[in-house]
């Protein structure tokens, strides 16, 4: 049981990992997720690796809603521009992934940026539904500006390549993905302590009294998004090595949406929540189809239901999780951690 | 802090652990299948996988492969290209099957790097899609018929038989999908190389709830045939509707999706003249034996069932190419893999196919052979317009 | 009358009726905002629901058309009431993105539970209306567009005539004012929440099912829920005529661009992106739309 934490240092103060318990764990977690893929199957690999990208992009939108309190329902679509800049440097100048997936980013954040530019007078409500907008006129783009995007057909994109070996599959995609994750991981924790950080949430918890303080809320938002941005971007960027190929149909508003309920399941505004949210919602309809399966046995048509529950379920998580945890998967995981601190001497 | 990340991969880790693959004994066969059983296809998928599975044991049953037995093994990846590339890497994963089923375009696509480095298994669509009928990009794809653009060519072929004196207009109506755009690149080269004039190309959404304007563009230029593609129902009848409404004398066609009596059945009276490419044939085309014996054995497994559309046509079709590269296989005597497979499929040369459809020829991995047919409003039907076509 | 006259006269015709419609489904939107402050992303759902009560009752169960919407109506009053009970009310004063993405969940399931009931297949009502076209001069409105016009007409009349002079109305719009001094007044605001539901539920059952009549009925049909976004934006998200201006509005322009601007692009329709591009430029502009309400933050 931990009484104190005292630090001689400022730079003990001010590290990330502060105690050794933390870093023990934090060894234990690295050493763990670099000998998964080694014990993990086929389909595992593939699992891990969609979490990663979608954790990437997850991050960026708790950013911009659980930092900053500006609702999008555009992420999909930011994700898509950083998809297609990579993907278009990739096969038209034949630039390296570690070329055309940061500058798919700053693609993302360039977009980031026009949209993010109307949040000074719209709040709330209204700047939901100008993301949606901006999510439908995005994708409308993608389809239609065929010299540039290639339209329907999309582009197919050659696997990436480290030092000439190709990462074609995802063994090797793996490393990567996680490794980058893992930075822009690293990356948020340190924007959160930092001043643009705390700007950030003075802004979503009352921006005018923020303002009155000294924070430029125009500047803190527009940062928002292009961080935000620049995190889908990547992610779309990583995307693409990972499905070797972009179709404006990839990143619908059902993406957007899923990647709201990841972050408000995992919890608004906490960095571990994020992953905790993917990694649940990724893995909710793995559960539910062994479900079906077993279920089958009983009831033969219990697979074509498959789908519909998968709706079913995403939804009422969302409405149950709102109602009943409205802090998400981290306060559940926080709750169980204070429990444990002191059990068993208090019930 | 981000010490949460080893509890949840833990959990990945040991929640959807797997049981290991089941090795199969080496007289069966399996074919995996990745079908849209759900979502916006579903009308489509439903019959597809009941057609695989009747047909699998309708070829168990008269042991059309000589000494092995076929499994069907499939999931539900609900017209989702996510969901439908998990599910086949599930399967792979699982079965280890020979041949893979797919429900899309989509699927195909991202699939076929990996199926083409690493799977190496035949691939069989529910996609008409031109891009998959390239060897050279996809060598072990293949089409179950013409290709979208082969059924755009024996439409205009059919058109240009047809003309009266004057050079004929037709315009082409599709939706703004991967479905809808395929075919129309070279609908455009084969309209010109016909002479026929291409007055005008309308693009809408998919469920489009509104169609005035289209139609009036079509009223604007006359166009004396309208080819529709990339929709399955909605909004065909809408369009037909208005244009009738707005006194237009043009004459619609759809490719294979929208050839099913379900337009004649929402339109009536107004699908009079409506005609289009079909692949195959009919399932109340009594002079096919191939489609006779199909009924028949419906009849003694499902008597309730007193119609399959054209998507059931079209798995069943599939699995009678499956079958067909697999003998061709064992004769051979070679081991049944991907590699073998395809290169038995490239060995089709008039296939007789007892009138399911023409004499098939897979060329380029696609087999261009179409029929005309045209509505038959009081009856309900489609009737043949026209003798089977060949399109390279 | 010049071929170009008629031909602008036709889409502006066409615009209309289409636009009515919207700001049928629009209203839903309104009503729920003007009561509750709470944007329903779930409208489009619940129209589908209604299309496919209705549609039960009348297939199912051979009744006539007006029983069939009877029943729809009542079903979907019933299944407001729920939702505001059972949904909404414990999340009352939470932030606006828990409330979006509430009724976002609440579409998804009940997008699911209709595969599961009635399956993904298309279905469609057996013809309601008569066959042949309306014609006004040298103007043609396909009946299957005109008669569900009407249908909109009507149900936005009585919802907006209800609101102005009925007590009920007056406490919604009271409540919709300021919650603290209605109740001060006597006004029960949990009745008129569920009221509010319940209505729009009821509103979006009738936009539900002459969306139904125009095209087909699906576990989809809520998608066009979406696509009033630019309607209620326009119009003012609490305003009951801003619906119908906002609807007819937006159906003019798309007529307006796929009839002259469509035709100039080949392979591509602007059509459908437009509204979205008039919602952006209306949030930039005049963000509480035509008749909306100006929202003054308080601290």
């Amino acid at each position: 049981m931990i009484i104190g934490n005292y630090k001689q240092t400022y730079a003990s103060d001010e590290a990330v990992f502060r105690t050794p318990t933390v870093r023990w764990w934090m060894a234990a977690l690295g050493i763990a997720v670099i000998a998964f893929p080694f014990v993990a199957g086929d389909y595992l690999l593939y699992l891990a690796n969609l979490i990663g990208v979608l954790a990437l992009a997850a991050l960026g939108l708790n950013v911009l809603i659980g930092f900053t309190g500006q609702v999008s329902l555009g992420h999909a679509a930011f994700m898509g521009v950083g998809a297609y800049a990579t993907a278009i440097l990739a096969t038209r100048l034949g630039a390296p992934f570690w070329i055309s997936v940061p500058a798919g980013g700053l693609a993302a954040c360039g977009a980031g940026m026009v949209v993010g530019v109307p949040s000074l007078r719209i709040k709330g409500l209204y700047l939901a539904i100008a993301t949606v907008a901006a999510q439908v006129i995005f994708e409308w783009v993608f389809t239609n500006w065929t010299p540039v995007t290639g339209g329907i057909r999309g582009i197919n994109v050659p696997p990436a390549r480290i030092l000439g070996v190709p990462l074609a599959d995802d063994l090797r995609l793996y490393f990567l993905i996680q490794g980058v994750v893992a930075v822009h991981y690293l990356l948020a924790s340190n924007l959160r302590r930092s001043r643009w950080g705390r700007a950030f949430v003075a802004v979503r918890d009352r921006d005018i009294a923020a303002e009155i303080v000294g924070v430029n809320i125009f500047q803190t938002k527009i940062l928002a998004f292009m961080v935000s941005s620049y995190y889908a971007g990547v992610a779309g960027g990583l995307w693409v090595y990972f499905m070797k190929v972009v179709t404006p149909e990839n990143f619908p508003l059902s993406l957007s949406i899923q990647y709201l309920a990841i972050v408000v399941v995992g919890g608004l505004g906490s960095i571990p929540g994020t992953i905790l949210g993917t990694v649940f919602m990724t893995l909710v309809p793995e559960w539910l189809k062994l479900g079906t399966g077993l279920a089958g046995a009983a009831w033969p048509d219990a697979g074509s239901y498959l789908f519909p529950l998968r709706d079913v379920a995403f939804g009422s998580l969302i409405v149950v999780f709102l109602i009943f945890e409205p802090h998400g998967l981290i306060e559940m995981w926080n709750r169980l951690k204070r429990f444990f601190a002191l059990w068993p001497f208090e019930k | 802090m981000i010490g949460r990340k080893s509890a949840a991969i833990l959990l990945v880790a040991l929640s959807t652990a797997l049981p290991p693959p089941a090795r199969g004994a080496e007289d069966v066969i399996t074919i995996g299948a990745c079908q849209p059983i759900t979502g916006r296809f579903a009308f489509a998928g439903v019959n597809l996988n009941a057609a695989f599975q009747d047909f699998v044991a309708y070829a168990n049953e008269k042991g059309l492969v000589k000494g092995k037995k076929l499994v069907y093994v499939f999931e539900d990846s609900g017209y989702d290209t996510d969901r439908a590339l998990a599910c086949f890497k599930r399967l792979m994963a699982q079965y280890s099957p020979a041949i893979m089923y797919g429900e899309s375009t989509g699927l195909g696509k991202a699939i076929a790097p990996e199926l083409t480095s690493r799977y190496k298994v035949l691939y069989g669509s529910a996609s008409f899609s031109s891009e998959l009928a390239d060897p050279k990009t996809h060598p072990y794809s293949f089409v179950s018929g013409p290709t979208y653009s082969d059924q755009f060519g024996i439409l205009l072929e059919y058109i240009a038989r047809n003309k009266g004196a004057a050079r004929p207009k037709v315009a082409f109506f599709y939706s703004d999908t991967e479905f809808g755009k395929d075919p129309i690149a070279f609908g455009r080269k084969r309209a010109a190389e016909l002479g026929i004039d291409l007055v005008a190309e309308i693009v809408t959404k998919v469920g489009a709830v509104d169609v005035t304007s289209e139609v009036l563009q079509l009223k604007k230029t006359q166009p004396d045939y309208v080819i529709f593609q990339g929709y399955v129902l909605a909004p065909i009848p809408e369009v037909i509707r208005a244009a009738r409404d707005f006194g237009l004398k043009s004459r619609f066609m759809g490719t294979f999706w929208s050839m099913d009596r379900t337009v004649i059945d929402k339109l009536g009276k107004d699908a009079d003249g409506y005609m289009g490419v079909n692949a195959y044939a009919y399932y109340y085309e009594d002079s096919a034996p191939g489609i006779a014996a199909m009924r028949a054995y419906n009849q003694k497994v499902h008597p309730d069932e007193k119609y399959r559309p054209s998507s059931y046509i079209q798995g069943w079709f599939t699995g009678m190419v499956y079958v067909e590269a697999i003998n061709r296989v064992l004769a051979a005597k070679k081991p049944v893999t991907g590699d073998n497979l395809a290169a038995a499929l490239d060995s089709i040369k008039d296939w007789d196919t007892g009138g399911v459809t023409g004499k098939v020829t897979f060329v380029d991995h696609k087999a261009g052979v179409g029929r005309v047919y045209r509505a038959n409003t009081e009856k309900g039907q489609f009737e043949p317009a026209s003798d089977w076509i060949y399109v390279k | 009358m010049s071929e170009g006259a008629v031909h602008l006269l036709q889409l502006l015709a066409s615009g209309v009726v289409t636009g009515g419609i919207y700001s049928l489904v629009a209203l839903g939107f309104v009503i729920v905002y003007k009561s509750t402050r709470v944007i329903n992303f779930a409208t489009g759902e619940f129209m589908m629901l209604g299309a496919f009560f209705a549609w039960t009752v009348m297939v199912g169960l051979k009744a006539p058309f007006f029983v069939a919407v009877a029943a729809a109506i009542f079903a979907s009053a019933l299944l407001g009431v729920l939702t505001e009970r059972l949904v909404l009310r414990p999340l009352l004063g939470q932030r606006t993105i828990s409330i979006i993405m509430v009724t976002i969940g609440l579409a998804a399931v009940f997008r699911g539970l209709a595969q599961i009931a009635w399956s993904g297949e298309y279905r469609s009502f057996p013809p309601i209306f008569p066959r042949a076209p309306i014609e006004l001069g040298p103007i043609v409105l396909p009946s299957r567009q005109f008669y569900p016009f009407l249908i909109a007409v009507a149900a936005i009349a009585v919802v907006g005539i209800g609101f102005r002079f009925t007590r009920t109305g007056t406490a919604m719009r009271a409540t919709a004012d300021d919650q603290a001094a209605a109740f001060a007044m006597g006004i029960d605001i949990r009745r008129v929440y569920a009221l509010s539901w319940s209505l729009a539920a009821m509103t979006a059952a009738v936009a539900g099912i002459v969306v139904g009549v125009l095209g087909a009925i699906s576990p989809q049909l809520g998608a066009i829920g979406l696509r009033t976004f630019p309607v209620v934006i326009l119009g003012g998200l609490d305003s009951i005529p801003g619906a119908l201006v906002g609807g007819v509005t937006i159906g003019v322009l798309e007529n307006l661009a796929g009839g002259y601007l469509d035709p100039l692009l080949d392979g591509t329709s602007v059509k459908e992106v437009l509204p979205f591009l008039v919602l952006v430029i209306v949030l930039m502009i005049r963000p509480y739309g035509l008749f909306g309400t100006r929202e003054v933050e308080r601290l």
